[in-house]
């Protein structure tokens, strides 16, 4: 029976190519959006991420994400080392300032100041240079796509310099950081420097980076510092997402997106749908010769689904791998960073595929059902 | 065929590549270690303080009761100096002059009282001696001339007026010679107490004011008010230096073969400190190097949060309690310097 069932749907060659490709085209269209979707709103979280080295943030109580702080008073830094369970905690400065290009292009750029004498928060990637260098006075360590904004079509070199907020910094290292989401140069530099770079503000606090110790989960250390101190704390992860959500509540993005999805579901139901139902009234004769020569229902029924599943799954197949062959090939391209195919999405594609041919074969399965055998070899 | 067999096997094929890329792609999340060891915690139940390395002595920031042109600075920084021992010194033309002015009015004094105290002058004894000797001869003279006409018995012989003007004569020469003995007892009687009392009052009125002046020199030169070390020195030659409490303090001083270090404990964690209680101190820049401290004492008032920066215009509405520990006698630390602290915390409470 199964051989049968394999016969009948590779017999009309355009017809299996045309299953195979509705599929794979509305797999590749929905997973390719709903990874961009992703990437770009985990963009949002990227300055969280590049943070390797501390696991927990506090901040004020009313923070709702990153972009957005207010500054905490040098004290908080030890009333956050004084709570049981923190191993250590440094400051970290994270705001925004504008540099000016030695051609005169300025541009808003994102200013993270990394403890003085830790450097936690610091990329480890590095292109160019040493972040030792840091700790020598008005330097910075910029990131690879900010050094293409500011000396477009020149090779990276160090030593150049750049006007931020009428200071005349030095870049002493090229590093790669994650890709802000609105796209905008990140510079590195020391604490003490980073609040001399934007001016007198009361307070420049920004942000305790804290570690727990080997005993304590993070999520627990968090309560703690939350009830000793009245300060946010989060998670790395937790306060990512909380960025991450944010953005998708206050910004229009979601929707853009989520009708692109929901297009690519309908049209791959629709098209996927459609050629399998014909396909099937097509082979009705088959099935009901089958029928006549006393093959169960549940037979037919289980032969369809099995039409569908070897359908879909080489649809899916072939869609997933265009996607991916997609992040692969950009996967050096500096704009598009970050941007990938997400274990998470390919199984999610999966599930709505799959959806998909057994809603397609439902509707099919119903004609074979109440197909009078005799019908056959009536015509 | 191709087709028939052809496109599943593409789709194995394609899958398989998919999830190979999938998983090559997909970042390893690891945990770093940061670049330099962070300070870290160094009890279970701790308090954490920023301290600012001091002297022992405290820092004496050393002013001046007169403000002044300096002109001559006697250290440098890192100077160690012995208590009393000159500083810097301001500019005393005008005292020096002064004090020439009021040396002279002493020595005016003193001699006006030297002559005083001398008289009478011995040369001018004898001439009055020779006044009253004359006197004398002269009054010997009249009584012979008195008695010579006395001795005439016929009062005819003699002129009645003659008689008379003798015995006047003699009166006379009595009279003088009183006049000349009078004179010589008090030339050698010398000068009158209060005429003396007078000139040692106003010797002492000019002394007194030589010493006022010369006291208020004193007061130009600047000197270490204890045994230490010149920490800060802010004070050059041909500057004007300001009296009273500065921003920028002229002298920075204080004792330095025991350091000590000035923690701010948080308001809001200062009920959970108690006095005595450990504490380890990390280096800034490398968190390896710790000391242990030793408890000194509390300052009982808390105070406004002073930023370290040393930014006068930041405001920073935290209060501080402020404790001071001792650090270890041989530190590669030096007075200034911040430092990261851990102290015991109390058990109870939380």
């Amino acid at each position: 029976m199964k051989f049968i069932a394999w016969q009948m749907l590779t017999g009309d060659k355009a017809k299996y190519l045309g299953l195979i490709f509705a599929i794979a085209f509305s797999t590749f269209l929905m997973s390719h959006q709903v990874s961009i979707f992703c990437g770009l709103m985990s963009r949002t979280a990227s300055q969280i991420d590049d943070v390797k080295d501390a696991q927990i943030w506090v901040m004020d109580s009313k923070t709702q994400y990153v972009d957005e702080v207010k500054a905490l008073t040098d004290q908080d830094l030890y009333r956050v080392r004084g709570v049981e369970g923190v191993e250590w905690a440094v400051p970290l400065f994270k705001g925004t300032s504008r540099a000016k290009g030695p051609d005169g292009k300025f541009r808003g750029v994102i200013l993270m100041g990394l403890d003085d004498s830790t450097m936690v928060g610091l990329p480890r990637t590095v292109v160019l240079g040493d972040t030792r260098a840091l700790s020598d006075p008005e330097t910075i360590a910029i990131d690879q796509v900010g050094y293409k904004f500011f000396f477009p079509n020149e090779p990276v070199t160090l030593g150049r310099t750049i006007d931020l907020n009428d200071h005349t910094v030095r870049i002493v290292a090229v590093v790669a950081s994650s890709a802000p989401f609105v796209n905008l140069p990140v510079f590195y530099t020391r604490y003490s420097q980073a609040i001399q770079f934007v001016g007198r503000e009361r307070n420049q606090m920004s942000f305790v980076l804290a570690k727990p110790t080997p005993d304590i989960s993070p999520v627990k250390l968090t309560q703690q510092i939350r009830e000793a101190t009245g300060l946010k704390a989060l998670t790395s992860n937790d306060f990512g997402w909380e960025t991450i959500w944010y953005y998708i509540k206050n910004t229009g993005i979601p929707i853009n997106f989520g009708i692109t999805v929901v297009i690519a579901l309908i049209v791959g139901t629709v098209v996927a749908g459609q050629t399998f139902y014909l396909f099937t009234i097509e082979n009705l004769k088959q099935f009901g010769a089958l029928k006549a020569i006393g093959v169960t229902d549940l037979r037919i029924v289980g032969m369809i689904l099995m039409q569908a599943v070897i359908v879909g799954a080489i649809g899916y197949g072939l869609g997933i791998s265009m996607t991916a062959a997609f992040f692969e090939a950009t996967k050096d391209n500096l704009d598009l960073r970050g941007f990938r195919l997400l274990p998470q999405i390919m199984q999610g594609t999966a599930l709505a595929v799959f959806m998909i041919v057994f809603l397609a074969s439902a509707v099919s399965v119903r004609r074979v059902i109440v197909l009078e055998p005799a019908v056959v070899f009536r015509g | 065929m191709l087709l028939k067999y052809g496109m599943p096997a593409l789709a194995v094929v394609a899958v398989s590549l998919s999830l190979l890329s999938v998983q090559r792609m997909t970042p390893k999340v690891v945990q770093a270690q940061p670049p330099l060891p962070p300070p870290t915690a160094a009890y279970a139940n701790q308090v954490g303080a920023v301290g600012l390395v001091e002297a022992a002595s405290e820092n004496i920031a050393v002013s001046l009761p007169v403000p002044g042109l300096v002109t001559r600075v006697a250290v440098k920084a890192g100077d160690a100096v012995r208590k009393g021992q000159l500083l810097f010194s301001l500019d005393d033309r005008d005292l020096r002059a002064e004090l020439a002015l009021r040396e002279t009015t002493v020595a005016l004094s003193r001699s006006k009282l030297g002559k005083l105290e001398a008289s009478p002058r011995p040369e001018e004894i004898p001439p009055a001696q020779f006044r009253v000797d004359e006197a004398k001869a002269l009054r010997e003279d009249a009584k012979v001339q008195l008695r010579l006409i006395e001795a005439v018995k016929d009062s005819r012989a003699i002129k009645q007026e003659d008689l008379l003007r003798r015995r006047r004569a003699v009166e006379s020469a009595e009279a003088r010679l009183e006049q000349a003995t009078a004179n010589l007892q008090l030339l050698k009687a010398g000068t009158w107490k209060p005429d003396l009392e007078v000139a040692r009052a106003e010797l002492r009125q000019a002394e007194a004011q030589v010493a006022r002046i010369q006291a208020d020199l004193s007061r130009l030169q600047v000197t270490a008010p204890i045994d230490g070390q010149i920490l800060q020195c802010k004070v050059r030659p041909g500057e004007f230096a300001q009296s009273g409490t500065l921003a920028q303090p002229l002298i920075l001083m204080g004792r330095v073969d025991q350091l000590h270090i000035r923690a701010d404990i948080d308001e809001k964690d200062a009920w959970r400190f108690h006095p005595g209680a450990k504490a380890t101190g990390q280096v800034r820049g490398n968190a390896s190097i710790r000391y242990p401290l030793e408890f000194v004492r509390v300052e009982p008032y808390v105070v406004p949060k002073r930023n370290l920066t040393g930014d006068s215009t930041e405001r920073v509405d935290t209060r501080v309690l402020q404790v001071l520990f001792k650090l270890p006698a041989q530190t590669s630390l030096y007075p200034g310097q911040q430092m990261d602290l851990s102290i015991e915390a109390k058990k109870e409470g939380r």
